[in-house]
């Protein structure tokens, strides 16, 4: 089947009256943003989008826009003559791609009350159609296996059957900015992803403590940064912050079962100070309840501690399964589990408190002067985008 | 010296060799080496894995690199098989296959239910006969995109389309001749092989291309590499080669083409009512299969190799073994026909001057052939 357009139909942006047109815009400019390389071009209007392919294959171009955040769903769409015949003949096209033995329905929309056949005349003319070339197909308008939708429209007639799912949420860039912790492992990049469904554009932050942690290891966060750019046609920040002085000086300073509160305090404490930076208004994390001995409720009390920030923890509760079927849908996992040494593992104690007494934690951090050290690592921080790995810098050789 | 064989291999365009020597001096080291040179050396190995698979169409798919398409294709046809087994016996592949694959499946002939798909007249395998042999108990189908013997081209989209239907079912190609010389539509294909040095690239690289890495059962275990799929230290230098042959070749490829249609219809107009010689159609215009028909193909190599002119009889990989020719058999050719078949292959870098060099040296073999040679 050749398809000419990709129908987009939206999320709970159409919960919107007022200000709708703001997040129509807004989530218009996502797609004209993922598909800039192609000759694809998209209309949208109040309701829904169409995007006409220009040629271009119907797949890749939804590829490219099922992770853009205020999408319900998408299908590949013929555009038609308004002709009877023309109609049989791509009914049974369309009948011809469903599997054998399967049950179908044909459904009519006749926004065009003037088109010479009624919604019922439609329904009939095209199943019977269907049955004559395609016997094996049985109708079933309760539960069909395939559902052939024809829309009758003033300009031209839409058929089409495939409806491919969105992620839902909000257009990106309609609920302010937030910085993600994240750490290089499977939890964090999901969390990412989860805010951003909500329309919330990011920032990252990573604490790089070479050579403790491999220069590979940052290569992978920097990869998932790639992947979360260009599943959201974002060119999302990376600020990483030189953390090795820092860390050590915990590791010199906290006696091992509670260094990893400690170091949690001050990531968190650097986090704050970045995002304020920023004009970011929330910090997001991976945590998950009772998931690690940082995670436990009374390790969060103790470290959330540190700021006034509201601490955005969009996987709380989820269950771990939840959250890797996740990171495969979002092509972060592979990645994710790449074996390195992350700011995490490295200076990992044997027994970390799951229970850390937030008054015993003070008492140990009062005696390390870490203010000017603080300062430091903000001061030196670098900043990555995908937009850097996109340099040609083989363009020779290949 | 002209060389027209270049189905069998092609010789290394200057671009692809600089490439292949600069890597080798600069970027010498092992991609999974975690100093700043292997990491280095492996950014590049993903950057040409990903211009490969865009070049091809296929960007989501994944890809290993391999030593060339008889690994890809033992790698992929024993991986699809055992796989699968368990749900269906039936695998079917077209006559036109290359030894690479026919003799994997034959090699499973006691577990399988091999079966072939019928071919027409124009080498084209026979869309209605697969529909015809397909069944809920087939699990593989494979057909090589461009036929390495006569030239022939393979409705790829169309079989996917049809494959659609069959979800148990894999769809292999071998893309090895097509690859650098028709733009094909491998959207629905599940695994793809190919190999570099049929494109102007380095010999020892080649690639397999899947959807699904899942279905790769490796047949080398070791150091890991290619995530798995493949261990061995990864050669660089040649797969940027090919990276870089296959971006080449596939430049401008319908003004090139349209060149070596010229140049082809004029071997086939100057030929046309000799009687004693009969010329294959063809599909692909880097391809000439023709019979002197009586003779045998080898003679007429080794004539032409006297004149400074390199040909093949059937293909180069099968050349030495005495069998008829399963391709031209499969097109209902006599089996003088097919004894006294050259096949003669362009490159993109074939000039006028080599195809008149060509036409005259076959009308000396024809004329020296005389009384041996007799009417189609």
């Amino acid at each position: 089947m050749k398809y000419d357009h990709i129908l987009v139909r939206y999320g709970e942006l159409t919960l919107k009256t007022k200000n709708r047109m703001m997040f129509v815009g807004k989530l218009k400019s996502r797609m004209e943003r993922a598909l800039n390389s192609t000759e694809a071009v998209v209309r949208a209007n109040r309701d829904r989008a169409y995007i006409d392919l220009n040629g271009e294959d119907e797949t890749q171009v939804i590829n490219k826009i099922k992770h853009i955040s205020g999408i319900l769903s998408m299908s590949p769409v013929v555009k038609i003559e308004k002709s009877i015949d023309e109609m049989k003949e791509y009914a049974v096209k369309f009948a011809n791609g469903f599997e054998k033995e399967s049950t179908f329905k044909i459904e009519v929309k006749r926004a065009d009350k003037n088109f010479p056949l009624k919604t019922h005349d439609i329904q009939q003319l095209l199943g019977t159609e269907v049955l004559t070339h395609e016997d094996h197909l049985i109708v079933d308008v309760r539960k069909p296996d395939y559902k052939l939708m024809v829309e009758v429209r003033f300009d031209a007639i839409y058929m089409y059957s495939d409806v491919v799912l969105g992620i839902g949420g909000l257009p990106l860039g309609t609920g302010g900015k937030a910085l993600l912790m994240l750490s290089g492992g499977i939890d964090s990049p999901v969390a990412g992803f989860e805010i951003m469904k909500r329309g919330v554009e990011i920032e990252a932050i990573h604490f790089h403590s070479p050579p403790y942690t491999s220069e590979m290891s940052l290569d992978k966060v920097k990869k998932l940064i790639d992947i979360m750019s260009k599943k959201t046609g974002e060119h999302i920040k990376l600020h990483v912050i030189p953390f090795t002085d820092l860390q050590t000086t915990v590791h010199d300073h906290v006696p091992d079962n509670l260094s990893m509160t400690t170091t949690r305090r001050i990531m968190l404490t650097l986090a704050e100070r970045l995002a304020t930076e920023i004009g970011a208004e929330a910090i997001v994390n991976g945590e998950n309840l009772g998931q690690v001995a940082s995670q436990t409720l009374t390790s969060m009390f103790a470290i959330n501690e540190v700021t006034s920030m509201p601490v955005l923890r969009p996987l709380l509760t989820l269950e771990k399964n939840e959250i890797i079927k996740k990171a495969v849908e979002f092509e972060t996992y592979e990645t994710s589990i790449l074996p390195y040494e992350d700011c995490c593992t490295i200076f990992k104690p044997k027994a970390p408190k799951t229970r850390p007494n937030l008054e015993k934690v003070k008492q140990f951090e009062s005696k390390m002067d870490i203010t000017e050290k603080l300062e430091i690592a903000l001061k030196n921080h670098t900043i990555y985008t995908d937009e850097e790995n996109n340099s040609e810098e083989f363009t020779d050789l290949l | 010296m002209i060389y027209l064989d270049n189905a069998a291999t092609t010789k290394p365009s200057k671009e692809a060799l600089k490439s292949f020597n600069q890597v080798s001096e600069t970027l010498f080291f092992n991609t999974a080496s975690i100093h700043k040179g292997g990491r280095d050396a492996a950014r590049l190995l993903e950057a040409a894995r990903g211009q490969i698979l865009n070049e091809l169409g296929l960007g989501t798919h994944h890809l290993i690199f391999t030593s060339g398409a008889t690994e890809s294709n033992n790698i992929i046809l024993r991986g699809m098989i055992e796989r699968k087994l368990q749900f269906g016996k039936t695998v079917l592949v077209s006559e036109l296959e290359h030894p690479s694959v026919v003799n994997v499946l034959e090699h499973y002939k006691d577990k399988i239910n091999l079966q072939f798909i019928k071919t027409t007249p124009q080498g084209v395998i026979d869309l209605d006969d697969l529909k015809e042999k397909l069944n809920d108990e087939c699990i593989l189908v494979s057909v090589m995109a461009l036929n390495n013997i006569i030239g022939s081209i393979q409705p790829i989209e169309e079989i996917g389309q049809i494959l659609q239907s069959y979800k148990k079912v894999y769809f292999h190609v071998d893309a090895t001749q097509a690859v650098g010389k028709v733009t094909l539509d491998y959207k629905n294909v599940d695994a793809l092989t190919l190999s570099a040095h049929k494109f102007y690239g380095i010999k020892g690289a080649g690639a397999l291309i899947v959807n699904d890495m899942n279905v790769i059962d490796p047949l080398l275990l070791g150091g890991g590499h290619e995530k798995d799929k493949r261990s061995g230290t990864v050669n660089l230098p040649a797969i940027v080669g090919m990276a870089k042959a296959l971006r080449i070749s596939n430049e401008n490829l319908t003004q090139k083409n349209d060149r070596l249609e010229q140049f082809n219809n004029k071997v086939r107009t100057h030929f046309n009512d000799y009687n004693k010689m009969k010329i294959q159609d063809a599909q692909s215009p880097y391809f000439i299969n023709l019979s002197f028909v009586g003779a045998k193909g080898e003679i007429v190599v080794n004539a032409l190799s006297e004149l400074g002119i390199y040909v093949s009889t059937t293909s180069a990989c099968a050349s030495k073994s005495n069998e008829l020719n399963e391709t031209l058999l499969a097109i209902g050719n006599k089996n003088d026909v097919i004894e006294g078949s050259i096949r003669i292959s362009f490159s993109q870098n074939t000039t006028e001057e080599e195809v008149d060099a060509l036409i005259k040296g076959l009308d000396t073999v024809y004329k020296q052939l005389g009384d041996i040679l007799h009417e189609v």
